[in-house]
């Protein structure tokens, strides 16, 4: 079951802040990631899918059904809350039944799926437990079990991973992962970690001001961010602001450099983005785009080393395996990205 | 520190301690303590008619007490806890500041203001009573709903239910009031234990024939010291019991869980 959302509006009456048009699709199966920065709407879409919030304008679909106005109890969604939202007076086993009795299922067939849930989480030695009992992870796969359970039309996570310290995040991330692929939901997941959403994602929808500025795969929103802005927030970036001077040449505060500017006319103002991974060490002295400096920060990271070389006119951040001094590097022309200024 | 802690507990058990002793000595008179040994101050008490009828006043009253601050407590908390208007948030303040603001003398005298005239003429009864303690109570229970809603952020348990498919009732019945089990239990010990214990509104607006069990012990302290001690005692058991009972009831809330079919 699909969830699509077309040209869905929202304003916030005290805040003013909220949607604007916003359209995005997620398939069967398909999990798709919501990033930006905090105020950009990602929550507040995540809100109206559930129909906590009503929209001002546009539509909702859910598996095919216009669910604009329906109330969220009917939506058939599973949620997984940033606090896991468990209910304090219920064992784990309990929690994961209640979507379950709701929808009347006899006694002894839900506590049976409840526990088929549990397992498939790797939980159901703790089935007895109540909530406070459990660790922040263990609760989250409770979360989880509990909006899986009733085989919903879609998976809403809002943060789920939030509250996890830095190791367990990873292991869970690839969890939730692999529980949805197992049931080939569609998933919408609200996160503010660039990181998590492009390791999980099938596809990423990059937000600000409440508007969607792109929406694509991890890798192609890597690699050709629609905006200075989207390069700028997803992974590390070098943007330079130039002018086009020539077929091939586009003036920056760092200096010419040489890159294919897709037939600009000259005088046209422009970003330039080159990755940092790009960018290349101790090039040979009549290497184009060559900038010699020096180095002001050196970030060892164990498997790369990022670090910061000035050059007249700016800083180029760069990230190498070598560990030799860095007097120069290249910014080969065939990295160097045009974007929009 | 453990010094100052024993001879805290000390102070606040010697009168207790004082007390006990006191209601089985046969005569206390000018002396440390009481000489001789005797249930017969206990018997006295039970032979007397009016503080018989006050214990089961006292009792009557507590159980009313309990029963309509519950019922009246947990859906108004529910709707201070779940207000966002800025008016009803100062309301819910004032309300709970209530009882430190009006003293019981006060709310006292202005039920008997209210109560003695010709178009309300209900001072006296036995109904007039419980609601003047459920106005001193109230907040106090009030206070341990609302903040234990905050605690629990009773609000986002609703939405997941609500995600989950629960209605509206459904809600209520399965969520909201198991999850306060706890706080609506230790509010009502002390709903309990301040209405067994109420002495000053009690005194002013009770009947002859509703005198709670307080106000007719005030006579006990004007005859012997042993029968005042006894009858003392008696009101510490009355107050236990009304806690115990008013939490064990609390906690008899139903307990909707996944389970049950």
């Amino acid at each position: 079951m699909s969830v699509v959302v077309d040209s869905l509006a929202f304003r916030y009456p005290a805040a003013g802040a909220g949607l604007d048009g916003v359209s995005l699709d997620v398939v069967p199966g398909e999990f798709c990631a919501v990033i930006g920065p905090s105020g950009c709407g990602k929550s507040t879409l995540l809100k109206l899918i559930a129909g906590f919030l009503s929209p001002a304008a546009g539509q909702i679909r859910i598996a095919g059904t216009d669910m604009t106005g329906v109330p969220t109890r009917l939506r058939n969604l599973g949620i997984v809350f940033q606090n896991y939202a468990l209910f304090p007076h219920m064992t784990a086993l309990e929690n994961v039944a209640y979507p379950l009795k709701l929808r009347g299922v006899g006694r002894a067939e839900r506590l049976r799926r409840a526990g088929q849930a549990l397992e498939r989480t790797r939980l159901s030695g703790l089935a007895d437990r109540h909530p406070r009992q459990l660790s922040g992870g263990q609760q989250q796969r409770v979360a989880l079990a509990r909006a899986l359970v009733f085989a919903p039309g879609a998976l809403l996570l809002d943060e789920p991973l939030s509250a996890l310290d830095a190791a367990h995040r990873a292991a869970m991330r690839d969890e939730i992962r692999a529980v949805q692929r197992e049931h080939g939901i569609a998933t919408l997941h609200v996160t503010h970690d660039q990181e998590e959403a492009l390791s999980i994602a099938d596809k990423v929808a990059v937000m600000r001001d409440g508007a969607l500025l792109q929406l694509a795969s991890p890798q192609e929103l890597y690699d050709r961010p629609a905006d200075r802005f989207v390069a700028g927030f997803v992974g590390h970036a070098n943007l330079f602001d130039g002018t086009v001077r020539g077929p091939d040449l586009v003036e920056t505060a760092i200096g010419p450099l040489a890159c294919a500017t897709g037939g600009q006319p000259a005088g046209t103002s422009v970003t330039l983005l080159a990755r940092p991974e790009a960018v290349r060490t101790d090039p040979p002295d009549d290497a184009v785009n060559r900038f010699a400096g020096t180095l002001v920060r050196d970030r060892f990271l164990g498997s790369l080393r990022r670090y910061d070389l000035a050059v007249p006119g700016g800083t180029i951040l760069g990230e190498t395996l070598s560990r030799a001094d860095i007097r120069s590097v290249q910014i080969p022309p065939e990295c160097l990205r045009i974007l929009p200024a | 520190m453990p010094i100052v802690t024993a001879l805290y507990l000390l102070y606040l058990a010697a009168p207790i301690a004082l007390l006990a002793i006191g209601s089985v000595g046969q005569s206390w008179t000018n002396s440390l303590l009481p000489s001789g040994l005797t249930a017969g101050w206990y018997g006295q008490l039970w032979a007397d008619a009016s503080f018989r009828r006050a214990f089961t006043v006292s009792l009557t009253v507590c159980a009313a007490t309990c029963a309509v601050t519950a019922l009246i407590g947990v859906p108004l908390a529910y709707a201070i806890y779940g207000a966002s208007r800025r008016g009803v948030r100062a309301a819910a303040r004032v309300l709970f500041l209530l009882p430190v603001a009006a003293p019981p003398l006060v709310l006292g005298f202005g039920f008997i203001l209210v109560f003695s005239s010709d178009s309300l003429p209900f001072l006296g009864s036995g109904w007039l009573l419980v609601a003047g303690h459920v106005v001193s109570t109230l907040p106090y229970l009030m206070q341990t709903l609302v903040s234990d809603m905050r605690h629990l952020d009773l609000v986002t348990l609703e939405t997941a239910a609500e995600s989950l498919g629960a209605g509206f009732r459904q809600r209520l019945v399965g969520i909201v009031i198991p999850s306060l089990r706890q706080s609506l239990s230790s509010g009502l010990i002390m709903v309990a234990a301040l209405s067994i214990g109420e002495f000053q509104m009690s005194n002013l607006i009770a009947g002859f024939l509703s005198r709670p069990y307080p106000v007719v012990l005030l006579q006990a302290f004007y005859g012997a010291t042993g029968f005042a001690c006894a009858g003392t005692m008696l009101l510490l058991l009355l107050a236990v019991l009304s806690a115990l009972a008013s939490a064990s009831a609390g906690r008899g809330l139903p307990s909707s869980k996944g389970t049950p079919s």
